[in-house]
C-alpha cells in the first residue's frame, strides 16, 4: 500500500515561497469569489465591470494608479520594516499624521508653491516618524512588540483628524463642513493626463532606491543580518537598537510622506475619510511581497486596482466592506501558502521492514 | 438616581467594559496555550452581527438565543484561524490580521441596511441578593444584565479554578509555557490548541453579542471601535491572570465611558470647550492602554519589578513535533 505524507523541508526557498504566497492569494480571491456567487452576486460580472473600471478608460486608468501611490508606499514601508522582521501595522496612522501635518503647514501659508510643497513633505514625513517614535524606542530598548503598539495609535491618529476637520482647523467658509480648508499648494499632473498627480513617481523612486540599498549598501545587509538573527548581528558589533529605531523611523516618515503626497496631489482637503484603508492595503501588498521591493510593485497594482473596483463599484454590489473580507481571506491565504512552501509529497511504498522499525 | 459623578462613570463603565472583558478573557484563553489570535476587533465583529441578524432577521425571541447564535458564528471564524495556525502552522500574526480584516469587512458587509434600526433590549437587570437597593453605590455595582455578572465574576473564577486547581489546566498550561514537554508527558498539544483557540474566539465574539443585545441596541459600522486590539493589550498587561484581565478591562472601559460622563454632564476644562475635550478623551483610552503596555517592560528595566514579561513561553511559536 503506497501512502501520501508531507514532509517539512530543512531550508526555505524565497521562489518556491513567493510562489506559494501568490497561489495562497489566488485561491483566497477564488474562496471570496465563491462567497460572492453564495450571496446571489455575479462575481464573473463584477470582474468584468471591475476590469472595466479600473482600464477601460484613461480615467480609470489614471485614479488606480493614484490609489497606487499611497498603497505602494505603505506597502514599502511595511516591507522594509518586515526586512528586520519588525510589524508596523500603524501606517494607516503615520499615514493620517502626515497628512495632517501637511495641512497644517498648506492652510496657513500661501508661499510659493515649490518651497510650500517642500516644507509640506518634510513636515509630512516628519510627522509620520514621530508617530511610530514611542513604539520604535520601546521596540528598540525594551522588548516591547510593535504590533499592539503601532496599531493603537492608529486610532489616536484618526481622532486627531476627526477633531482637526470638526474642530480646530474646521472649513467654516465651505459647504463641505466635515474637512479643513483646502492646502494652498497641489502636486502638479503630468503634463497630458486629467488627473494623476506627480507624486506617482515618489514610490518608483523608492523602491529603485530601496532595491540598491539592499542589494549593494552596509546598511541594507546589516538590516538583513539583523532580521535573519539579531543576537547574531549584536555579536557581529551592529548596534541593533540603534538600526531598530532608524529603520522604523524610516518606515513612518515614507508613510507620513505618503499621506502628505494623497493631500496635495488627490484629497486637497484633510477629512476624517482621507485614508480608505491605504495602509492595511499597503500591508497586504507588503506580506504578498515578503520584502521583495520589486514584487511589491506588481502586488500593489492588483491590489490598488482591487481597491479602485470596490470603491467605483459601490452601485453594483461591491463596496469597501467587501474589499476588506477580501483582503482577509487573501492574506489568510498568504500565511497558509508561506507555509505550504515549506512541505513537500513524499510517496512512500509500503514496506513491512521500515514499518517494523516504526 | 446615581448623581455622584464617581459612581456615575462606574455604573456606565461596568456594562460598557464588558466587551472588553470579554475579547480580554477570550485572548487570555487563546494564549494560555500559546496562540496569539491578533483578530480580536474580527471576532465581535462576527458575533454582534450574527446576534443582530438574529434578533431582527430570523425573528429569534430569547435574548439569550441571539447571543449563542453570535457566539457561535465567532466560533467558526475562530475554528477557521484555528485550523489555518495549529494545524497548517501558518504565522498567526499574519492569519490573526487575516481574521481581524476578514471578520470586521464581513460583519460591515453582512449588517450593511441594518443600521441604526433601534430594538429594545429583551435582557432584564438583575440585582443579586437585593443588593441593588443598596443606595447609589448598590445601585451602582448591582443593578446590571445577568450576562455582566456572569462576564465579571464567573468566568473568571472558572477559569482561575480550571488554570490553577485541576491537572487539566496545568497541562494547558504546560502547552502554552513549553509545548515540547507537555508533548513528552503525553499531552494533546495540537488538540489543546485546537480547541482553545476555538474556545476562545467563542468568548470574544460574546462580547459582540453582548454589546449589540444590550449597550448599542443598534447595529452600526467598525462596531467594536477598536476594543478589540485594547482588549489584546489588557491580556498583557495583566499577566494573563484572569481576574487581572477583567480589572484590567474595567479600567479601560471607563476610560471609553468618560467622554461620554464629559459630554453628558457638559464638562469643561479653562481652556478647552466641551466639544474639544471630548475629542481629547476619546483619544485617552488608546493612549493610556499604550501606556499601561509599556510599563511592564519599563518597570523590568528599571528594575522595579524582577520577573519582566510573564508571556507564556510558546505563545505565537507553531509546533513542529519533528523539531523538538
Amino acid at each position: 500500500m503506497n501512502t501520501i505524507r508531507f514532509e517539512r523541508r530543512a531550508t526555505s526557498d524565497a521562489r518556491r515561497s513567493a510562489a506559494f504566497r501568490v497561489l495562497g492569494a489566488v485561491a483566497g480571491i477564488l474562496v471570496a469569489g465563491l462567497v460572492l456567487l453564495i450571496t446571489s452576486r455575479n462575481p464573473f460580472t463584477l470582474l468584468g465591470d471591475a476590469f472595466d473600471a479600473n482600464f477601460g478608460s484613461q480615467r480609470g486608468l489614471e485614479e488606480t494608479a493614484i490609489y497606487a501611490t499611497p498603497i505602494l508606499l505603505n506597502g514599502l514601508a511595511v516591507a522594509l520594516s518586515l526586512r528586520m522582521k519588525i510589524w508596523n501595522i500603524g501606517a494607516d496612522g503615520q499615514f493620517l499624521m502626515g497628512a495632517w501635518a501637511a495641512t497644517g503647514v498648506g492652510i496657513h501659508w500661501a508661499g510659493p508653491d515649490p518651497l510650500v510643497l517642500l516644507v509640506m513633505a518634510l513636515v509630512g514625513a516628519a510627522a509620520g516618524a514621530a508617530w511610530i517614535l514611542i513604539p520604535a524606542l520601546a521596540r528598540a530598548y525594551w522588548g516591547v512588540n510593535e504590533i499592539i503598539t503601532t496599531l493603537l495609535l492608529n486610532f489616536v491618529a484618526l481622532q486627531l483628524v476627526l477633531w482637526a476637520t470638526l474642530g480646530f482647523w474646521r472649513d467654516t467658509k465651505s459647504a463641505v463642513v466635515q474637512s479643513a480648508p483646502p492646502v494652498s499648494a497641489n502636486l502638479p499632473v503630468f503634463p497630458g493626463l486629467d488627473f494623476l498627480h506627480i507624486g506617482f513617481i515618489a514610490p518608483l523612486v523608492l523602491t529603485a532606491v530601496l532595491w540598491w540599498v539592499f542589494r549593494s549598501s552596509t546598511w541594507g545587509f546589516e538590516i538583513d543580518t539583523i532580521g535573519g538573527n539579531p543576537r547574531a548581528a549584536a555579536f557581529a558589533g551592529i548596534n541593533v537598537p540603534v538600526r531598530i529605531v532608524l529603520v522604523m523611523l524610516c518606515t513612518g516618515a515614507i508613510a507620513g510622506l505618503s499621506g502628505m503626497i494623497h493631500l496635495s496631489g488627490y484629497a486637497f482637503r484633510l477629512n476624517g475619510g482621507i485614508s480608505t484603508n491605504y495602509g492595511l492595503s499597503g500591508f497586504i501588498v507588503a506580506a504578498l511581497a515578503g520584502g521583495s521591493f520589486i514584487g511589491l510593485l506588481v502586488g500593489g497594482l492588483f491590489i490598488a486596482s482591487m481597491l479602485h473596483a470596490g470603491i467605483t463599484l459601490q452601485a453594483k454590489g461591491l463596496s469597501t466592506y467587501i474589499i476588506l473580507a477580501i483582503y482577509g481571506a487573501i492574506l489568510l491565504g498568504i500565511a497558509i501558502g508561506e507555509v505550504a512552501a515549506r512541505y513537500r509529497m513524499v510517496r512512500e511504498r509500503y514496506d513491512p521492514a521500515t514499518e517494523a522499525v516504526r | 438616581m446615581i448623581d455622584n459623578a464617581f459612581l456615575s462613570i462606574i455604573s456606565v463603565a461596568i456594562p460598557a467594559s464588558t466587551v472588553v472583558v470579554f475579547s480580554a478573557t477570550g485572548a487570555m484563553v487563546t494564549e494560555r496555550v500559546g496562540v496569539l489570535n491578533l483578530g480580536q476587533e474580527g471576532l465581535i465583529g462576527i458575533g454582534a452581527v450574527y446576534a443582530v441578524i438574529a434578533a431582527t432577521e430570523w425573528g429569534v425571541a430569547s435574548p439569550w438565543l441571539c447571543l449563542g447564535i453570535g457566539v457561535l458564528a465567532a466560533a467558526v471564524l475562530g475554528a477557521i484561524f484555528a485550523v489555518a495556525v495549529v494545524i497548517f502552522r501558518a504565522n498567526q500574526v499574519l492569519a490573526g490580521l487575516a481574521i481581524a480584516l476578514g471578520g470586521v469587512g464581513l460583519a460591515n458587509q453582512l449588517g450593511t441596511n441594518r443600521n441604526g434600526s433601534l430594538y429594545p433590549s429583551k435582557f432584564t437587570e438583575e440585582s443579586p441578593f437585593g443588593l441593588g437597593g443598596a443606595g447609589q453605590i448598590g445601585e451602582a455595582f448591582f443593578r446590571h444584565y445577568a450576562i455582566v455578572y456572569i462576564a465579571y465574576l464567573v468566568v473568571p473564577a472558572a477559569l482561575w479554578f480550571l488554570y490553577f486547581r485541576t491537572r487539566h489546566g496545568m497541562n494547558v498550561r504546560a502547552v502554552g509555557e513549553n509545548p515540547a514537554a507537555a508533548d513528552a508527558v503525553g499531552v494533546n498539544v495540537l488538540g489543546m490548541r485546537l480547541w482553545y483557540t476555538i474556545l476562545g474566539a467563542a468568548i470574544s465574539g460574546c462580547g459582540g453579542a453582548y454589546l449589540v443585545l444590550t449597550v448599542t441596541r443598534s447595529w452600526s459600522p467598525d462596531i467594536a471601535r477598536g476594543r478589540g486590539w485594547v482588549a489584546l493589550a489588557v491580556v498583557i498587561f495583566a499577566a494573563w491572570r484572569p481576574f487581572r484581565v477583567v480589572l484590567g478591562a474595567l479600567l479601560f472601559g471607563a476610560m471609553i465611558s468618560l467622554d461620554f460622563t464629559a459630554q453628558a454632564r457638559g464638562w469643561d476644562l479653562p481652556f478647552m470647550g466641551a466639544s474639544d475635550l471630548a475629542f481629547l478623551l476619546s483619544m485617552l483610552p488608546y493612549l493610556v492602554t499604550l501606556i499601561a503596555i509599556l510599563t511592564p517592560a519599563g518597570l523590568a528595566r528599571l528594575g522595579l519589578r524582577t520577573r519582566g514579561t510573564i508571556a507564556p513561553g510558546g505563545l505565537a511559536i507553531p509546533y513542529f513535533r519533528e523539531e523538538r
